[in-house]
């Protein structure tokens, strides 16, 4: 540790910086109150209170990163790893997917992407790869300056794309690369893809405890596996009150409030973070407040979301009354939760770390689409066909079609990228939806 | 002799009494689906396959070996096969797996593989009983359990073919045979039994043999020495056309060429043996190996064979080949070894775009 770099946390992050971001809290929730006090007839709910808890919350973990060089050990962690480990040791945690959402939802990751592009990373690559790239290339800091790593933990169950992306980044800033391989299950998993997941986590804490310079306490470790466990429960919940007619919240809901589960899940004000999202949610169901005013067509979302679009997305949905009230993107971060067991720390993170939706077969897929379709009483479903995410949308057109045919649920594929808006048609894009809505309408 | 085509590897096969997989790219353990009596025939983007089949259920940003390994499989000679066989390469093929096995459900078996993405211990254990329960597939499908005998016989009999793959691959000069004429002899590996591969590269290029070449003519200019790098380079017709350019292919790095020359096994356990197998190729990006480590292993194959460019050939789409370039390129720069990356949509001819860049980049290596 060094004592200039101690200071300046102290001051800039400890201090200044904490504070600064409790007052604009308080004026976006003074914000969000006057807006809920206008008078009805906006086709769109007002934001959620919690939404400016959760703003605070994401900015101050990234103004922690922003001081935390020579003060505290930090690691790069793709969004499916299993950080549990890592966060008993005292790492902090930087998620370059998230940050690259940010830019793409701030409309910053396409002059990232081509940094990259200039360097040659080809413009097929996944585009947060693509930014992340970018950004660590050209030195810019389009959100925020991020810290270079300690540590890098990738983990394959979102894809192997993340092994190639944090090859790349290893090779450039030479510091370790643990990889957690997870093997796909075209089916059940089987013993030896859990003992094989089981022995890489064993094998991957003395390499940790060696960069964070101290011994992993297990007391500490099942602290951190409950904490993350409850934050996942109450995150499910808060997700499920989307069943309800009207929806309180939408899919856009989730996509903004996602955060603190991705980043900061194990963090004991996630808990509280959530606990206090899911109280306000029952507040709009007692008020009968639904997130889209006049919900007259309820609709799963498939993949993740077009971060540059959502505004539009959302509003041209709401004035034709078509709620978007799941999403199995954001449900990946709570469906695992029964699995995690904090007595059981890494034999249950084994599992786990298996069991993302991304590292299952494309029909568990659609097995999780038809629950999902009917427990939140949809009326379609749109499968967003991401070019920048192959695992997620390979399969994408088998599922349209049994979804439509077998199911008799309505689904079209919408061509974008989740942060790459060039290739992003909005007019295509925009007729599309108003046929599929008109064949919606035309089912009843 | 003749090298015989797919379709006559497949009769032979027939005849013989073996059933025939479809298998996908890149690794798999050759020598345990010839002990279950199944001759693998490989499916590398056929550029003469219609892709209507495929695109239909595929997007069109997945890669050709995709679309139109599944158009092949759905609509093409592939239906006759008898069992699938898709190793986990990349996400791309990870989808292919996964949709035939829940939506398209062929009348054929659809079997998986799981390679590990490291060479640690713990990858090496996984991949043997990941063998091992392939093994148990075949098994279900085929009715017959090898024992280790039949086993070990099958491994020592593929490992003297890679042993013919290396030779063809590593000791290349320019005029032992035309470039088209090796790689079609190194490709012939995807599907013809390992015995008559072996005899075929025996006659062809017979083990004491300099494989200097034929002296060039007077006059005549040297061709420019290249590597080649990519999946698989189709079609086979790139060969001609970079001869035509005045260079010729000293070393690959091909998918489908030396990254699969896998080095000799011992031991008692025939499926220990399968692994280390498995695992002793040289560095591969879809294995997970370090850009560093590929960096070395390239440098040093161009510096052996006397490569002057190395000339990556790669599928469109190809995620695991378009990361490590722009670091790879970096290094050989270095060494002054320069590269260049070209794309191609699988067909029957290559864009003259393509070809263009390639004549350029020869040229500026002459």
């Amino acid at each position: 540790m060094n004592l200039p770099a101690q200071l300046s946390y102290a001051v800039g992050y400890g201090l200044v910086g904490k504070a600064a971001l409790w007052r604009q809290r308080r004026k976006d929730e003074r914000a969000i109150l006057a807006r809920m006090r206008q008078p009805s007839g906006q086709l769109l709910a007002p934001p959620l209170l919690s939404s400016a808890r959760m703003k605070e919350l994401m900015s101050r973990h990234y103004l922690q990163a922003r001081y935390a060089t020579g003060v505290r050990k930090v690691a790069w962690v793709t969004s499916g790893a299993p950080v549990e480990i890592l966060q008993a040791l005292g790492f902090l945690l930087i998620y370059p997917e998230n940050h690259a959402a940010l830019c793409g939802a701030r409309r910053k990751a396409v002059d990232m992407c081509v940094e990259a592009e200039h360097a040659g990373y080809s413009r097929d690559l996944c585009s947060y790869a693509r930014t992340d790239i970018g950004t660590v290339i050209s030195g810019k800091a389009p959100i925020t300056r991020i810290p270079k790593p300690d540590l890098l933990l990738c983990c394959t169950n979102i894809c192997q794309t993340v092994l190639y992306w944090y090859r790349v980044l290893a090779h450039h800033f030479k510091v370790p690369l643990i990889v957690i391989d997870t093997p796909f299950l075209f089916e059940e998993a089987q013993a030896h893809q859990i003992d094989f997941v089981k022995q890489q986590l064993e094998e991957a804490i003395p390499v940790a405890e060696q960069v964070a310079g101290r011994t992993l306490s297990f007391p500490t470790l099942k602290d951190v596996v409950h904490a993350g466990k409850r934050a996942s429960e109450l995150w499910l919940e808060v997700l499920n009150r989307a069943q309800h007619r009207p929806a309180p919240i939408t899919a856009f809901d989730g996509f903004t409030n996602m955060g603190p589960i991705v980043d900061l899940r194990g963090e004991p004000e996630t808990i509280r973070f959530y606990e206090t999202l899911l109280a306000e949610v029952d507040r709009r169901i007692e008020t009968g407040v639904g997130a889209v005013a006049n919900e007259r067509m309820r609709v799963l979302w498939d993949n993740l979301p077009i971060w540059y679009r959502m505004g539009w997305l959302s509003g041209l949905l709401a004035q034709r009354g078509v709620s978007i009230v799941a999403s199995d993107y954001t449900y990946a971060w709570g469906e695992l939760a029964p699995m995690m067991d904090p007595d059981r720390p890494i034999e249950s993170a084994a599992r786990v770390y298996l069991h993302p939706i991304l590292n299952r077969s494309t029909g568990n897929k659609l097995h999780s689409m038809r629950r999902m379709a009917k427990d939140f009483q949809c009326d379609g479903v749109i499968l967003h066909s991401d070019r920048s995410c192959k695992p997620y949308s390979l399969g994408q057109i088998a599922q349209r079609d049994w979804l439509a045919n077998e199911v008799g649920v309505p689904a079209f594929l919408l061509e974008a990228d989740h942060s790459d808006s060039r290739a992003f048609s909005e007019e295509q894009a925009g007729n599309r939806l108003e046929a599929f809505i008109e064949l919606m309408e035309a089912r009843g | 002799m003749q090298i015989p085509t797919r379709t006559d590897a497949i009769a032979i096969a027939r005849q013989r009494g073996d059933r025939i997989a479809g298998v996908l790219p890149i690794h798999y353990p050759r020598a345990l689906l010839r002990a279950h009596g199944v001759q693998p025939i490989e499916i590398w983007a056929p550029p003469r396959q219609d892709p209507t089949a495929g695109n239909a259920q595929f997007q069109a940003y997945a890669c050709a070996i995709v679309r139109h390994g599944a158009a092949l499989l759905l609509d093409g000679p592939g239906r006759d096969v008898d069992v699938i066989l898709v190793p986990h390469t990349c996400d791309a093929l990870q989808g292919l797996g996964s949709v035939l096995l829940d939506f398209i459900k062929p009348r054929q078996p659809v079997l998986t593989l799981y390679h590990p993405r490291g060479r640690r211990q713990a990858d090496r254990l996984f991949l043997e009983r990941e063998l091992r329960r392939l093994g148990d597939r075949l098994q279900a499908v085929t009715g017959r359990q090898p024992g280790d005998a039949e086993l070990h016989a099958a491994i020592d009999t593929e490992e003297a073919a890679n042993e013919r793959l290396a030779r063809l691959c590593l000791r290349q000069s320019p005029a032992a045979l035309s470039d088209r004429e090796r790689y079609t002899l190194v490709r012939s590996r995807e599907y013809l039994p390992a015995e008559t591969f072996i005899t075929l590269v025996d006659a062809r290029l017979p083990e004491r043999q300099e494989d200097a070449g034929r002296p060039a003519q007077d006059g005549a200019r040297r061709p420019v020495r290249l590597m080649l790098g990519g999946i698989v380079p189709e079609p086979m017709s790139v060969f001609d056309a970079i001869n035509g350019m005045g260079a010729a292919v000293v070393a690959d790095d091909l998918a489908c060429g030396s990254r699969r020359l896998y080095k000799r096994t011992r031991g008692p356990d025939p499926y220990a043996r399968l692994a280390d197998s498995l695992m002793s190729g040289p560095p591969d990006p879809t294995l997970g190996s370090p850009i560093a480590e590929r960096a070395e292993y390239l440098t040093t194959r161009m510096r052996e064979s006397g490569a002057r460019g190395l000339l990556v050939y790669d599928v469109k789409f190809c995620e695991p080949e378009l990361f490590d370039l722009p670091q790879l390129r970096d290094r050989l720069s270095a060494e002054r070894l320069p590269m260049l990356h070209v794309e191609f949509e699988t067909a029957t001819t290559i864009a003259q775009q393509t070809l263009n860049r390639i004549e350029a980049f020869v040229e500026m290596l002459q």
